[in-house]
């Protein structure tokens, strides 16, 4: 069993790695990139030299393309110290046209060439656009660059290698002064006792160097307590929630903030929401803004709010659950009614009821329940982040156990037939058993393996959300993230849900066979058995 | 006994009682009623007079679908615009529309967003629908068929095709779709192009399943000891066997495509026709709006009948090509 595991699972793998790359040659190849700048109000502002590095740098944000700027280059070469303030301020300046370089300049523009064309990168410059009268048109002013394409095998091999994320002491540039590097233990938090004063008992690991201030801590979340020594990054957002990764859109709480009052690290005390242990480096954060340095004695300022929402995989898995467990509480013992009462008025009703959650679009069905939800039955018909109200619950879970019904009980009626005519219901017939112990004792219990292997994969993308259920009720939920990210041209969050559902029908699939292998002690998947 | 028999028809034994002749050849034969499969399937079917009236419907709907836009001249380019200046003629009701317009079947389901009869829309709406899933379901049935089959008879084939549909199963069907039709304009090509890339591959793996169900058994164990060649084996032993199974996937293959561009049309991922999933988009705003909701439940309601007769339709032709059924 354990090896057969193992095999599957590296299998399964294999196919993950292999739908990420058919996505990224999607996205990235196959499309029109150009379409990004459809939406975007700030590339018509943009003209002449100006708005082709502006065209380059958002393909590289978009993970298009890799992308140096001249004065990138240089303002590097400053900062690592190779040369002064005086040959930077010179070197920077470029010509309007090749010839007209100072010396220095001309130096270092050959030199940036020569080291990124090496790279395999394909220099550019403009040269500047000029009007009549000699002065420099708007944004005409010239510009060196270079750029590559991002190899496909680069993309993918770099994904993979940065989708965990290991907190180390080196995170923080070694050039940087943060005082001494490493880990600490400690029994105080000092989020619970910000004045060192209280003892109150709350062990915590805590970093200096590394991305993460907090790295292990206690919380009254769920699951109280929380590591942050690997983390998993599925893809950086660049247009549905900016900078963010697709794992933490998908996992940070919404709505609106839960104030309270709290003591900063600095001793201020004031009404906010933000969760000190989330704080993660942000390199000169105090110098550029006062508030953080108002709050906050070292660089660690970045940290993630509290509000009182669950969030997007919260909100689906909580309606998802609770409907795939209707579903089969309601599916499995009405499709068992129908084949013991075959052509019954039970089953002619269930048929019809079937057919019709099959043939019609399910979005007609799901618009008319929210109809007659709300007009007969005065239920909330959308979703208020917010609110406490549990009512509105009920619209969309029972939206989206309708097809599940009907399906579970398709597949149970089906299965308890073909079983009736087994030789061992006849065998039970002519022992003298009632047909209602031969249906609740041996055909029920044959005909439930078949369900059984679609426990799992029902359990487990009950997290990915319905896409129409979500939006007809306006859940905030995951179901909409994946379109939502096409329409924005996000690849990021494209190839990072993808990759997550890919993740998730693996296991499913594969759990559901070690399920089937638990119910029925026929099936097995050791080799020596069979 | 014979003498009765004599005096009554006034005749000899001889002429009473003539010997047969005893033909080997017709003593080797097996009399039993004619039996013609595609007869009994339809017999079968007609048999039930609701089949007869859901199938006439169907032909209705479908013929209506045709001809109505093409007797009405319709233009999809000018007639949904003709009112569009007309600031009293949008989202009127049926009868504000009758007393508007004047008696006229254009107007019993009233009004749209942009002074459209909303019945020339939605009839203009199903025929786009209509020919988008019998075209894809035409394609898609036969690569599905014929690949499935292939699938099923060869180990080889299998193990390749097998790890094909884990992967592309895996890979969302929206993100297909969408980067076709942002790679190709969204018309109704590109749609159908988007939907039969890889909808075959189910199909193709539902017909793999069955065909190793049966690939297997006596019977064809026992042709092929007799020499009986793999494509005979196919194409007289299984297909058979098949065609129920293949009526029955077609009649939810039918609607499904419906509900599928319904569902892609609400999302905005559509294609630029309007079909019905783009008249239910364009009016989900309507929904909402006291007085309006009749642009909204109108291709709703005909996409729903449309589904629902093509489903019943093909699942009792699937149910009645089962051979069982013919007694």
């Amino acid at each position: 069993m354990g090896k057969y595991l193992v095999k599957r699972i590296l299998h399964g793998l294999f196919s993950v790695i292999c739908v990420v790359v058919i996505v990224m040659v999607l996205v990235y190849s196959l499309l029109d990139r150009s379409v990004i700048f459809a939406g975007d109000p700030n590339y018509s502002k943009q003209q002449n030299n100006a708005r082709t590095t502006y065209e380059y740098s958002r393909y590289e944000a978009f993970g298009y393309v890799d992308y140096v700027n001249y004065s990138e280059y240089i303002m590097g070469l400053y900062n690592s110290g190779e040369i002064d303030d005086d040959t930077r301020k010179n070197a920077a300046l470029i010509g309007r046209t090749p010839d007209k370089d100072s010396e220095i300049s001309a130096e270092y523009i050959q030199k940036f060439t020569d080291s990124y064309q090496k790279q395999g990168y394909t220099v550019m410059r403009l040269d500047a656009s000029v009007k009549t009268n000699g002065q420099i048109k708007d944004g005409g002013q010239p510009a060196v660059f270079a750029y590559r394409d991002r190899p496909l095998i680069t993309r993918v091999v770099e994904y993979f290698t940065h989708m965990i994320f290991i907190d180390n002491v080196h995170y923080v540039p070694d050039e940087t002064d943060i005082g001494k590097r490493g880990l600490t233990f400690t029994l105080y938090d000092p989020v619970y006792n910000p004045t060192g004063t209280e003892k109150k008992l709350a062990p915590a690991i805590i970093g200096n160097g590394t991305m993460h201030k907090y790295l292990l801590y206690f919380d009254s979340h769920f699951p109280f307590i929380h590591q942050n020594f690997a983390t998993i990054q599925l893809g950086e957002s660049y247009t549905v929630n900016r900078g963010i990764d697709v794992f933490t859109t998908m996992t940070e709480s919404q709505g609106s903030y839960v104030l309270r009052t709290m003591t900063f690290p600095t001793g201020k005390v004031e009404e906010r929401a933000d969760d000190l242990h989330t704080a993660t480096y942000a390199a000169g954060s105090r110098e550029i803004n006062l508030v953080y340095a108002e709050h906050f004695t070292d660089d660690y300022t970045n940290v993630r709010t509290h509000k009182v929402g669950m969030s997007r995989l919260g909100f689906s898995f909580v309606i998802g659950i609770i409907s795939t467990v209707l579903a089969y509480i309601l599916g499995l013992p009405i499709g068992l009614l129908m084949a013991r009462f075959k052509d019954g008025i039970l089953d002619k009703i269930g048929s019809v009821y079937i057919m019709f959650i099959i043939a019609v679009p399910s979005l007609a069905y799901i618009f008319l329940f929210k109809q007659i939800g709300g007009s007969v039955f005065h239920l909330p018909t959308l979703f208020n982040v917010d609110s406490k109200d549990k009512l509105m619950y009920i619209l969309p879970i029972i939206s989206l156990a309708l097809p599940s019904v009907a399906n579970l009980m398709k597949w149970m009626r089906r299965y308890m037939i073909d079983q009736m005519n087994s030789d061992y219901v006849k065998f039970a017939r002519s022992g003298g058993l009632s047909e209602t112990e031969i249906f609740t004792k041996h055909i029920w219990k044959n005909a439930a393996i078949p369900i059984v292997h679609g426990i799992p994969g029902s359990v487990i993308f009950a997290m990915t959300g319905a896409i129409i259920t979500e939006r007809v009720y306006s859940v905030p939920g995951a179901g909409g993230l994946l379109t939502v990210a096409i329409n924005k041209y996000d690849n990021g969050v494209i190839v990072g849900v993808t990759l997550f559902y890919a993740i998730l029908s693996v296991i499913s699939i594969i759990l559901g066979d070690v399920f089937m292998s638990m119910v029925d002690p026929r099936i097995s998947f050791s080799e020596k058995a069979r | 006994m014979n003498d009765e028999l004599n005096k009554m028809f006034n005749m000899t034994d001889e002429e009473l009682f003539a010997p047969v002749d005893h033909n080997e050849l017709e003593s080797e034969k097996i009399t039993a009623p004619r039996y013609s499969y595609w007869r009994s399937v339809f017999r079968v079917f007609f048999r039930n007079k609701l089949n007869i009236v859901i199938l006439l419907l169907l032909v209705f709907i479908i013929v209506f679908a045709f001809i109505y836009p093409a007797v009405t001249h319709y233009d999809a380019s000018v007639t949904p615009y003709l009112n569009l200046l007309d600031a009293n003629s949008k989202h009127l009701s049926p009868s504000k529309a009758m007393n508007y317009f004047g008696r006229n079947i254009h107007w019993i389901l009233g009004t749209g967003a942009s002074g459209e009869s909303t019945f020339d829309s939605i009839w203009y709406g199903s025929r786009i629908s209509i020919s988008l899933a019998f075209i894809c379901a035409a394609i898609n049935m036969t690569v599905g068929v014929l690949i499935g089959a292939v699938w099923g008879f060869s180990k080889r084939v299998d193990m390749f095709m097998t790890e094909v549909y884990n992967i592309i199963g895996n890979v969302p069907s929206i993100l297909l779709i969408s980067v076709l039709a942002m790679l190709f304009s969204p018309t109704f090509w590109t749609m159908v192009f988007a939907l039969t890339v890889v909808g075959w591959l189910g199909i193709a793996y539902f017909i793999r399943t069955q065909v190793i169900i049966i690939r297997d058994r006596e019977y064809n164990l026992a042709s092929r000891c007799l020499g009986t060649s793999t494509f005979k084996i196919a194409l007289k032993n299984i297909l058979p066997f098949m065609t129920s199974v293949i009526v029955t996937m077609l009649a939810t293959e039918l609607p499904s495509y419906i509900s599928t561009e319904v569902f892609l049309a609400y999302i905005g991922m559509g294609m630029s026709e309007m079909s019905l999933g783009r008249l239910i988009y364009a009016a989900e705003g309507a929904m909402v709006t006291p007085g309006w909701q009749m642009e909204f439940w109108s291709p709703v309601a005909i996409a729903s009948v449309i589904t629902v007769v093509l489903y019943v339709v093909g699942q009792n032709l699937g149910d009645a090509s089962d051979p069982r059924t013919h007694m």
